[in-house]
């Protein structure tokens, strides 16, 4: 006993350290994985408050910038709203069948709090449940692709970024129509990498790279960026470097699109599983 | 020790608002984040108990990620910086040792002797930091140099938040 409580006399500090140390890691481990996005917006709660403030004044520092996007935004919505009046008027349709036109449903949001320099970024969006944002929502920036929602309280939501070495994403070429899957490789933020494009498709630097509406999460068709260089690896498959035609730095205003036939999409794939 | 008290909380949160609010936002390249908090390690006096030590630097690291929206990372590394900073000042003691109820300070011991402080905590803390955030040893290099990049700049910003000190 005697030497017992000389012996922690003695090392009483690097037993602290070790102590807390270990504490630390333990928050690391359990804190910053995918599955327990939780822990980190429980902490963010506390100051988001103060994140919405910073945020706030950044926001009105962009506003030039974000003010043409919308203009932009608002000629390309006024275009397929012109398409989409067209087609309808020569459809027949069951009058009962209220979401027979709408597939996703769109809300806007803004980032109150991001991310580019981690190896695993997340962002905070000004909505929640209230607000009718919920896990596996896509988001999306006027340019193209941004996250996923991962996790939602009342008023806010966190979502992955696809700056993040957990994100896959199917996408496909625009031009050719041949799917592959999209990840971070955790170096520059402004490329992401597409794995299995086979060999024998020709791929030019600029092609364009869109969504896949495969994962029911993203509608199909969504920019996610152009070609920057390619090669060719020792698989039959290309490793296609994508320059990504958002720029996560200025992620600013966002929309956040709902899948309406989500669950009977996945449902039904899932019954010939 | 009332009034020490209040100017080392007065410290800290200038410093926390000082990283939180600017440094953070800070994100040139990817590889430079300067953390400057690790400040209020440096000045604590230098005769205090270890173990007070420990528990200050574990609750400013907590401070801080709760702020950076990281769980634990910073509150490891400072733990670590504060581990070690009374071996570090045993190492790099003066001639004729410290005195009393001493603070490390530029205008005491010099401009050399608080470099070298410095610069040699501010890397044990990064170190921790950097390794702590990647978890993992791929790209041993590429992290290495962001710690030594973001450690430039940390000492910098720490210097000159000294030498504005030492002019007041």
């Amino acid at each position: 006993m005697r030497n017992l409580l000389n012996f922690l006399a003695r090392y009483n500090n690097l037993i602290l350290f070790l102590l807390f140390e270990g504490i630390a890691l333990y928050l690391v481990v359990t804190g910053n994985n995918y599955h327990n996005s939780r822990v980190i917006r429980g902490v963010r709660g506390i100051t988001t408050v103060i994140e919405e403030k910073i945020s706030n004044t950044k926001r009105y520092l962009n506003l030039h910038e974000i003010n043409t996007n919308l203009a932009m935004e608002n000629v390309t919505l006024r275009n397929s709203i012109e398409r989409i009046i067209k087609k309808e008027n020569q459809l027949f349709f069951s009058v009962s069948d209220s979401i027979r036109q709408q597939q996703y449903i769109y809300t806007t949001g803004k980032i109150v709090n991001n991310s580019v320099n981690k190896q695993k970024n997340f962002f905070t969006l000004s909505k929640g449940k209230k607000q009718g944002v919920n896990i596996d929502m896509a988001v999306v920036s006027p340019e193209g692709v941004a996250g996923i929602i991962v996790g939602s309280s009342d008023n806010f939501s966190v979502g992955m970024s696809l700056l993040n070495i957990d994100f896959r994403l199917s996408c496909r070429m625009k031009s050719r129509g041949y799917f592959g899957s999209l990840t971070w490789d955790g170096k520059d933020y402004r490329y992401a990498v597409l794995n299995e494009i086979p060999q024998h498709v020709t791929v030019n630097v600029g092609d364009t790279i869109e969504t896949t509406s495969f994962s029911a999460i993203f509608p199909e068709g969504i920019m996610v960026g152009t070609v920057s260089d390619f090669e060719k690896t020792g698989g039959d498959f290309y490793k296609i470097r994508i320059l990504l035609s958002t720029d996560f730095k200025k992620l600013n205003y966002i929309s956040i699109i709902g899948n309406l036939k989500k669950t009977e999409q996945q449902d039904l794939e899932k019954m010939y599983q | 020790m009332i009034n020490s008290i209040l100017r080392y909380t007065i410290i800290f949160i200038v410093l926390i608002l000082l990283q939180v609010l600017f440094f953070n936002n800070i994100q040139f390249s990817g590889y430079v984040n300067p953390y400057v908090y690790i400040m209020l390690i440096l000045l604590l006096p230098v005769e205090i108990s270890p173990w007070i030590l420990l528990f200050i630097s574990f609750f400013t690291g907590l401070t801080v990620d709760f702020f950076s929206g990281t769980a634990g990372m910073h509150a490891g590394a400072t733990v670590a910086a504060g581990f070690v900073r009374p071996y570090i000042l045993r190492y790099i003691s003066p001639h004729d040792g410290y005195e009393p109820g001493a603070t490390p300070s530029m205008q005491i011991y010099g401009f050399r002797w608080f470099l070298t402080y410095t610069v040699l905590i501010v890397i044990v803390h990064h170190l921790a930091l950097f390794y702590l955030e990647v978890f993992r040893f791929a790209d041993f290099f590429r992290t290495l140099f962001r710690v030594l990049l973001s450690s430039v700049f940390s000492v910098t910003f720490i210097l000159l938040a000294e030498n504005y000190r030492k002019g007041r």
